[in-house]
């Protein structure tokens, strides 16, 4: 154990310092999809995708249109009841989100909602393994994403 | 002559861009012959213009695949997509109701095959090189960040984590061996303009700028299963 741990970062105490912080931060950098911070994560340094746009979120009934939506794109993470258990939750470290539970997603705004899913969980401070929709999907499209997830948990923001 | 030469060379460019147009279009509109002998419509798409498939499209196999991993995997077929076909009936529900493997080939058939499937491209498609030289130690990972943080593709697409082992996602297919199967070309266009190839697929649509579509291809050209951990 120690032996490869030792061809891998050397013996040399400097560089073996070095090399420590390089990995350290390296994994830290990796934060992929590994771990989901409770506090905010930091800035959305990389926004990858499109600018935030007014997000209000109109009260109107979810149509079956927005229904497709969400089984054609989100039930591959989130699962076809919204329970989070997508076919791709299990290997993800972080779990997707239960759109059914209304103790966290009350407590996000329809803004919040509505930016997660446009410009995606990195952005907002969340996990990262949720990708940007907002290049996939119009910002109408969006907003009523953010009604169905309302209508899945029975809740509305504080 | 000269005069006579000249137009020799029209009447042989002529020719040969009617001859493209022929040969370019059945592509897309008619399966080939052989789609039906061999029983490759059943799962797979030859057009754009047919119903979605249980197994990937084939109607532009010569663009996206290698043809040394197309005679390998007809004769030894592998799992690519663990979740299955996006167009699997059972795709969303983590139970495909495709589960074998693709049916195996003897090699000189997975040869004839895998020839066949390589003439099959779409037309006037951009051409790109690709540098072939893989990143340097520093870019891999920084793009390997982007890979799994920034751009999230490893929540459904399996890669390879720093233990060499495969992580990540099943609903997209696994890119572990990804420098082998696909054309790094193809790649390139697929992350720039998916629907060249996919009206509408279940994954999102970026927009990168030269420099990351560039750098996001060499590094997924560069999971092949004898690089290991270099991923």
């Amino acid at each position: 154990m120690v032996h490869w741990i030792d061809r891998i970062i050397g013996t040399r105490p400097r560089y073996r310092m070095v090399s420590i912080l390089a990995v350290v931060t390296l994994m830290s950098g990796m934060g992929a999809c590994s771990q989901e911070s409770s506090s905010p994560a930091p800035a959305p340094t990389a926004s990858p995708q499109a600018e935030p746009v007014n997000p209000s979120v109109p009260a109107q009934p979810v149509t079956q249109q927005t229904r497709d939506t969400y089984q054609f794109y989100c039930t591959q993470c989130h699962g076809l009841a919204g329970k989070g258990d997508g076919v791709n939750a299990r290997f993800l470290t972080v779990p997707p989100r239960d759109h059914t539970k209304a103790d966290y997603l009350e407590t996000r705004s329809d803004e919040q909602l509505f930016h997660a899913i446009q410009l995606g969980g990195l952005a907002v401070g969340r996990a990262p393994c949720m990708p940007a929709w907002g290049h996939t999907l119009d910002d109408d499209a969006i907003r009523s994403l953010v009604r169905h997830i309302r209508e899945l948990c029975h809740c509305q923001a504080f | 002559m000269n005069a006579q030469k000249q137009i020799g060379r029209m009447i042989l460019i002529c020719w040969g861009l009617w001859g493209h147009s022929l040969w370019a279009e059945p592509a897309l509109q008619t399966p080939p012959a052989w789609v039906e002998d061999k029983g490759c419509a059943a799962c797979h798409r030859f057009s754009p213009n047919q119903a979605a498939g249980t197994a990937p499209d084939l109607f532009y196999a010569g663009n996206k695949f290698q043809k040394d991993w197309l005679v390998e995997y007809l004769q030894r077929p592998t799992v690519i997509r663990k979740a299955g076909h996006t167009g699997d009936p059972g795709f969303l529900k983590g139970q495909p109701e495709f589960t074998g493997l693709h049916p195996v080939l003897k090699p000189q058939d997975a040869e004839t095959l895998a020839t066949a499937l390589m003439s099959l491209k779409l037309p006037d498609l951009e051409t790109i090189p690709i540098d072939p030289a893989p990143l340097s130690k520093g870019k891999q990972v920084r793009i390997k960040i982007l890979f799994e943080r920034d751009y999230s593709c490893i929540a459904c697409h399996e890669s390879y984590n720093l233990a060499r082992q495969p992580r990540g996602g099943v609903s997209g297919p696994s890119l572990i061996d990804a420098g082998n199967r696909l054309q790094a070309e193809w790649v390139y266009l697929w992350l720039k303009q998916p629907k060249t190839f996919l009206k509408k697929g279940r994954m999102p649509v970026y927009q990168f700028d030269e420099e990351t579509l560039l750098n996001l291809t060499r590094y997924i050209a560069s999971h092949k299963k004898e690089n290991g951990n270099k991923n």
